[in-house]
């Protein structure tokens, strides 16, 4: 009975030993069908067990979990390999009309065909399609399509769809090739913000009306069903499609097919075969991976670029510091209405106070430019976005940081003195006492707002920081429970510097209860809404550059809010072990137009993916 | 036999009770967590809207989709409903993707890591510690003092050193993920060979530590065991050697099989450090992404999971010892 019992309690574990390593450890895949099949070339057996590694781009920092879905009208979509609409669209999978181009602040066509133009009285924005826009079934790209979408989006309530709809009444197909955008008109007949029209452009995807129409029937109208749709049977138009999607990876395959090979488009197919992404649990991770080669252009923010750029392979944007193109500026919100932060004199000696020098050196690894290179402004770095201030005008409300002495004169002077000795400066009989706060493991925002409390500390103000989890800290900030919060405000898009503008400044935030959009510590100025109203209807460059110098100097002078750094919108390093020629500053495009470092794959980025090559 | 009914019909009923308990405390703490399931999520989906209405709908959606806005006691009739059903709900960070398919995905690469690793650990311990106290010697005063050195190290320091002296610094072994990472899943011999090779530092961390536990325990119980009254009597009777160890082997096992049971039941809780560390997306990682993302329906599907299996494990341990332990069956006898 002893032996019995002994042989079989062996062989039963052995056996799930075994059993488990065999069969549990083939992980779920979830092979995505291809839309259709039509003629597949001989790389049908490479295809199944690897992707070879000469016509694979690997990436990493874009995607963190299995992909949920393919659908752009989810609001919920984790997909940021395949799925995104910012001004800088990704357009592998979708496209979209035109590609914004961070660096000269235009757009360029993609599915349109030309400029949008506006008719004289600013009313209607035509765009033309391009007649070689094809579906990957081989259908053409319509004036339908778009106008179909728009009102799709719309109808269920996607955000993008209520979004638009308050500033855009009608996209209506006039012709196959023709679209006209109607903007919404104000009770004095003029476009409520013309602005919100173009951002329409190069945002948001076209999707195909079949398709559409397909999904609307499968899932009876219903919003929450199609929102929720998974369209793992998705028909778009652009050079890629899905081909593997699991919890470890996700991998795109080119569509030889693709419509962008046209000489009205790009001339050629993209060079790589195949775009895949392993999807790492941290930035730990990915770092090894690309350092070893795995990984050919990384997103992630690299601590020390500079020492691994030493080895030779990795390489940045910018050859030297900052190595990275800034297009937003993490920014330290006052809570205005909290007592002591309600006065200006309190805000402006903190951000007097503050070491920038010492945060872009410390938190952000040298990858800023300093504000004594880019005097601080409402603008981001870029050519297109300094040329709509004039810099010589802020010179007097500017300040460089780290002016402890001006600071302190600044309370001094404004009464606001330590009666009890105790170091720390009182008004109206209570201590100036603050948090600062960030989520909790954002290392570089940590540091900085380290920084900030140092500061604090050398002028009489007790600013300590806290670092909830990243939870805790958006229902800080969207209910305005916190005295000092750090977020970054709208990056580079064709509706910037007016949605970044708007976004810091604009009190109409301050009706929406819980909000995570702007203007967080509640600011109002009557004359800065009146501004902010005014200038998407301002197309005289001269005007608008006084307009924006203005709202500077407001900014600067009332400080509701102030940046404690520069920052890129998406980082770029990559590693040239297996591909080379990727773009760099100076590098153009076939057409001749620079192309942006947004990773080969965003806005007008995309153009990398026809200029790189192989390392012979 | 009547004595066995008693005794399990005992058991199993108190550990009911402490079901009910766990899963009414499952539900409550999370929800109890300052912070807004909606407010991470409508961050991401409001990014770049300006209009107050679209984005004040947008929070209003999410807040009436989940549920959050109905009292706490709607909430826990709705969430036992529910499970009696056998639906565990809808995750809120991965919407519309249900618990269940998240949780089916997560507990299969925490299984795989961990099951293979535990039970071979715990089989190389143990017979460290027998052969530790049998033969003593170099087994007695060095190899098991290593081990156990090797013990005390939390399990992510020893997945971090691995991988940066065998993955990073000598290369022997690849650093992260599951499988090669050009592969794509197949069942071809180069795909399940990268599988392994993948597996090796993740496992060898996990037994590695396991083993000195394991030894020293067994080491105790067979020293134990050889001092016994019954195993000087049988060697003055003259029975064979191998027949006593025998013996000797199956009074020890009792409390290994005790702890080897409970590992097993805890091993679905994920060795969460090791799963980041080697980017195994298991059920550790996945429940921390949830407290993070104020996730309660992933949380309690989570917790759910591991009560159950921990509470299964004890369970089944009892059984087993009635089986096992002639005591047992003696007492019920009486």
């Amino acid at each position: 009975m002893n032996n019995r019992w002994k042989k079989i309690c062996s062989l039963l574990t052995i056996t799930t030993m075994v059993a488990t390593m065999a069969i549990g450890c083939s992980t779920s895949t979830k092979t995505v069908p291809t839309a259709t099949d039509t003629k597949t070339t001989d790389t049908k057996t490479t295809d199944k067990n690897s992707t070879p590694r000469n016509e694979t781009v690997y990436y990493n920092g874009q995607q963190w979990g299995a992909i949920t879905d393919w659908n752009p009208l989810s609001s919920n979509s984790n997909n940021a390999m395949g799925i995104s609409q910012t001004n800088s669209a990704r357009t592998l999978l979708y496209e979209t009309l035109y590609m914004y181009n961070m660096l000269d602040g235009k757009m360029y066509p993609l599915l349109a065909d030309g400029d949008a133009v506006w008719n004289d009285a600013h009313t209607t924005l035509t765009v033309k399609m391009n007649k070689d826009a094809k579906w990957s079934d081989g259908t053409a790209v319509t004036a339908n399509d778009v106008a179909y979408t728009f009102d799709t989006n719309v109808k269920y309530e996607s955000p993008g769809g209520a979004d638009y709809k308050t500033y855009i009444e009608s996209i209506k197909a006039t012709d196959d090739s023709t679209v006209v955008l109607t903007a919404k008109l104000n009770s004095a007949g003029i476009a409520l913000n013309p602005l919100k029209v173009t951002e329409y452009l190069p945002k948001q995807y076209v999707m195909q009306k079949a398709y559409l129409q397909k999904v609307e029937a499968r899932d009876n109208n219903d919003a929450t069903k199609i929102k929720t749709d998974k369209m793992e049977d998705f028909v778009g138009s652009g050079p890629y499609k899905p081909s593997i999607s699991n919890d470890q990876k996700v991998v795109f395959q080119r569509d030889d097919n693709y419509w962008g090979k046209a000489t009205s488009m790009w001339g050629k197919l993209p060079v790589p075969k195949y775009i895949a992404h392993n999807i790492f649990k941290d930035n730990a991770a990915g770092d090894t991976a690309f350092k070893a080669g795995e990984v050919d252009v990384s997103q992630q923010f690299i601590s020390d670029v500079a020492s691994m750029m030493s080895g030779g392979k990795i390489s940045t944007y910018l050859p030297e510091s900052p190595y990275y193109l800034a297009a937003t500026m993490p920014t330290a919100w006052f809570n205005v209405n909290r007592p002591g932060l309600d006065q200006v004199a309190v805000r402006k000696a903190i951000a007097l106070a503050v070491d920038y020098d010492q945060i872009i050196k410390t938190a952000m690894s040298g990858y800023s430019p300093s504000f004594t290179d880019v005097p601080r402004t409402l603008m981001n770095p870029s050519e297109s976005e300094q040329a709509l201030v004039d810099q010589t005008a802020l010179k007097s409300v500017q300040w460089t940081g780290n002016d402890i002495e001006s600071a302190k004169k600044l309370l001094d002077t404004a009464g606001i003195k330590d009666t009890n000795g105790d170091g720390i400066r009182e008004y109206k009989g209570k201590e100036l006492s603050f948090k600062a706060e960030c989520p909790a493991g954002w290392s570089d925002w940590n540091a900085s707002l380290e920084i900030v409390a140092a500061a604090g500390k050398k002028i009489g103000i007790d600013i300590t920081t806290y670092f909830p989890d990243a939870n805790t800290f958006y229902d800080d900030l969207g209910n305005k429970n916190f005295d000092i919060a750090m977020y970054s405000p709208a990056a580079a898009g064709i509706s910037n510097p007016w949605t970044r503008a708007f976004g810091i400044l604009s009190s109409s935030y301050n009706k929406i209860k819980t909000q995570t959009i702007g203007n967080f510590g509640g600011y109002a100025n009557a004359r800065v809404d009146k501004i902010l109203e005014l200038i998407p209807h301002e197309t005289d460059q001269a005007k608008l550059k006084a307009y924006y110098t203005e709202l500077s100097k407001i900014y600067l002078t009332e400080v509701p809010s102030f940046s404690l750094m520069y920052r890129p919108e998406l980082f770029y390093t990559v590693n040239e072990t297996v591909w080379t020629n990727y773009p760099q500053e100076g590098s153009k495009s076939d057409k001749g137009i620079g192309i942006p470092p947004y990773d080969l794959t965003d806005g007008y980025g995309i153009a990398g993916l026809y200029t790189i090559e192989l390392v012979k | 036999m009547k004595g066995y009914k008693k005794y399990y019909s005992n058991k199993i009923i108190w550990y009911l009770l402490t079901f009910v308990v766990a899963v009414i405390l499952n539900f409550i703490l999370p929800r109890l967590m300052p912070g807004n399931p909606v407010s991470a999520i409508a961050i991401r989906a409001t990014k770049g809207m300006t209009s107050q209405t679209a984005i004040q709908k947008v929070y209003e959606e999410y807040a009436n989709t989940f549920g959050i806005n109905q009292p706490l006691y709607v909430q826990f009739f709705e969430f036992v409903k529910n499970l009696f059903k056998g639906n565990l709900g809808v995750s809120f960070m991965y919407y519309p993707r249900t618990v269940s398919d998240i949780l089916a995905k997560s507990v299969w690469w925490t299984i795989c890591l961990q099951l293979p690793a535990i039970i071979v650990g715990w089989f190389l311990g143990n017979i460290l510690g027998a052969i530790a106290a049998y033969v003593r010697g170099v087994w007695d005063k060095g190899i098991l003092p290593s081990f156990l050195f090797l013990s005390n190290m939390p399990a992510f320091g020893m997945a971090i050193l691995l991988q940066f002296f065998f993955g990073v610094y000598l290369k022997w072994f690849p650093t992260a993920l599951g499988y090669g990472y050009d592969m794509n899943p197949n069942l071809s011999l180069k795909f399940i060979g990268s599988v392994i090779y993948h597996y090796q530092l993740p496992f060898w961390s996990i037994v590695l530590i396991t083993i000195g536990g394991q030894a020293i325990g067994m080491r105790s119980m067979s020293i134990y065991e050889l001092n016994e009254d019954y195993v000087k009597y049988s060697r003055f009777l003259g029975i064979k050697d191998s027949k006593i160890v025998k013996y000797v082997f199956r009074n020890s096992m009792l409390p290994q099989i005790t702890g080897l049971a409970l590992s097993l039941g805890t091993m679905v809780g994920g060795a969460l450090v090791s799963e980041i560390i080697f980017s195994y997306p298991g059920l550790g990682t996945t429940l921390l992404a949830a407290i993070s993302g104020r996730d309660y329906p992933l949380i309690s599907g989570c917790t759910l999971i591991i009560t159950i299996m921990v509470l299964i494990a004890n369970l089944a341990v009892e059984i087993l010892y009635g089986f096992i332990d002639p005591r047992v069956k003696a007492a019920q006898q009486d």
